[in-house]
Parts: C-alpha cells; structure tokens; sequence
C-alpha cells in the first residue's frame, strides 16, 4: 500500500510574521510558545519583538513587506502591539492571551491545551474577526500569498 | 442541506481547517454536513493537488491554505 505523502499544504498560505511579546509572566512565555508551534505549522515565521523595539532596518521592511502581521500579547499591557506601532507597524491580526480565557500568573505553569487555544485563535483568524477584509499588514496585504497575483 | 467536504490526508493543517469550518457553521447557526475526505485516491480523483481543500456544496472554495472562521462564514452566506 502506497504511503501517504505529507500534505504540502502551507505554500499557498500568506507571508505572515508573528511577534509574540515573549513577556517574563506566564502568558507571555505562552505567547513564545505558541508563535513556535505556528511557525512549525506552517501558518508563518516567528520574529523578535525585542529586535524590532530597537527599530532594526531589515526587521521592520520583513514586517512591512508581509502579507500580514500577527502580533501576539500575553496580557493587557498589549506591549508587542506598542512595539510594533510605535514603528509604523499595523497588525493584521492581534491576539491577547488573557482574552481567550488564561489567566496571567502567579504561576509560570501551563498546559499544552493553553498554547492549542492561542494557536486555534490564530488559525481561526479569532484577532481580526471584525475584519472584513483581506488579511494586510501595513502594505494592505500582497493578496493571497499564492503568486497568483490576487486574483484568487 | 449546506454540504462541506474538507479533503486533505489528516495533517495538523486539515484538521484545523475542519475546525475552523466546524466553528462558522456553530456561529452562523445553521445546518450543514461537515465531512472530511482522507482518501488520496478521491482528493486526486477531485482535482486537488494542493490539501488541504475545502469544497462547499461539492465547488471547491479553497485549495492550499486554510481560510479562517470569518471567510468561512462568508464563503457560506455569500
């Protein structure tokens, strides 16, 4: 019997960049676990918020050259978003940990069923649900990511 | 009845497009059949060359990425 060839799904998938906030509490290293388990997944390529406070050239034209930017934030301080605003940087999607129920410290502890509801949220597009349009970071979004130009 | 077939061979990625399909249909309250496809003899046999794909009422609607909740909602109120 013929083996199942993995699915190759992920190629048509939008350049998408995620910065977690990375934060010391437990959300926060939620936030860096989930945006690993993303990037393993396929949905698009964790980046460094802390890099991008420093205002880093290259980082900042990746960000804006996406098809969409999630930002991902642990709690309500919402500094990843801050980060990102503060250089220029719009979020397609933005997730707040804290807001899909977990609740932020004492405890650094966490469950893998914690980082599986960010990720769901992620995937469910849960940070733009309001959003009408097409996925965008701050170029608008470059279509569907497919090379078919946008036309899909 | 709303018929929604997700094709693709059972990878992370499928399932979380089921999930996803499986969520616009509780928000938008209707009734719709969910079925997933596995076998690659009829994902191929329907033209799908890219799983995972998502056919709503036997049209295909999405090829190689997983639409989220929301366009799902819309691919089904549309």
């Amino acid at each position: 019997m013929a083996e199942k060839p993995p699915c190759t799904c992920g190629s048509n998938e939008p350049k998408r960049i995620i910065f977690p906030c990375a934060g010391q509490a437990n959300v926060g290293q939620l936030t860096n676990l989930a945006a690993i388990q993303l990037t393993e997944e396929g949905y698009g390529s964790i980046a460094c918020a802390s890099l991008l406070a420093t205002g880093a050239e290259n980082l900042v034209a990746n960000a804006m050259n996406a098809d969409e930017v999630v930002v991902i934030d642990g709690c309500p301080m919402l500094c990843a978003k801050k980060i990102a605003g503060a250089q220029g940087i719009a979020a397609g999607q933005h997730v707040v940990v804290t807001e899909l129920g977990i609740t932020k410290g004492p405890s650094k502890s966490y469950t893998n069923g914690d980082i599986e509801k960010i990720v769901a949220a992620c995937w469910k597009g849960e940070g733009r649900k309001n959003d009408t349009t097409k996925p965008a970071g701050k170029t608008g979004g470059k279509g569907n990511g497919c090379g078919c130009g946008g036309s899909c | 009845m709303t018929k929604i077939e997700i094709l693709g061979t059972g990878c992370a990625k499928c399932k979380r497009l089921f999930a996803n399909a499986e969520q616009a249909v509780k928000d938008l309250k209707i009734t719709a059949e969910i079925v997933k496809v596995e076998d690659l003899a009829e994902i191929v046999g329907r033209g799908v060359m890219l799983p995972p794909a998502l056919f709503i009422n036997s049209e295909i609607r999405a090829e190689g990425r997983i639409p989220d909740v929301n366009e799902i909602r819309k691919m089904l109120t549309g």
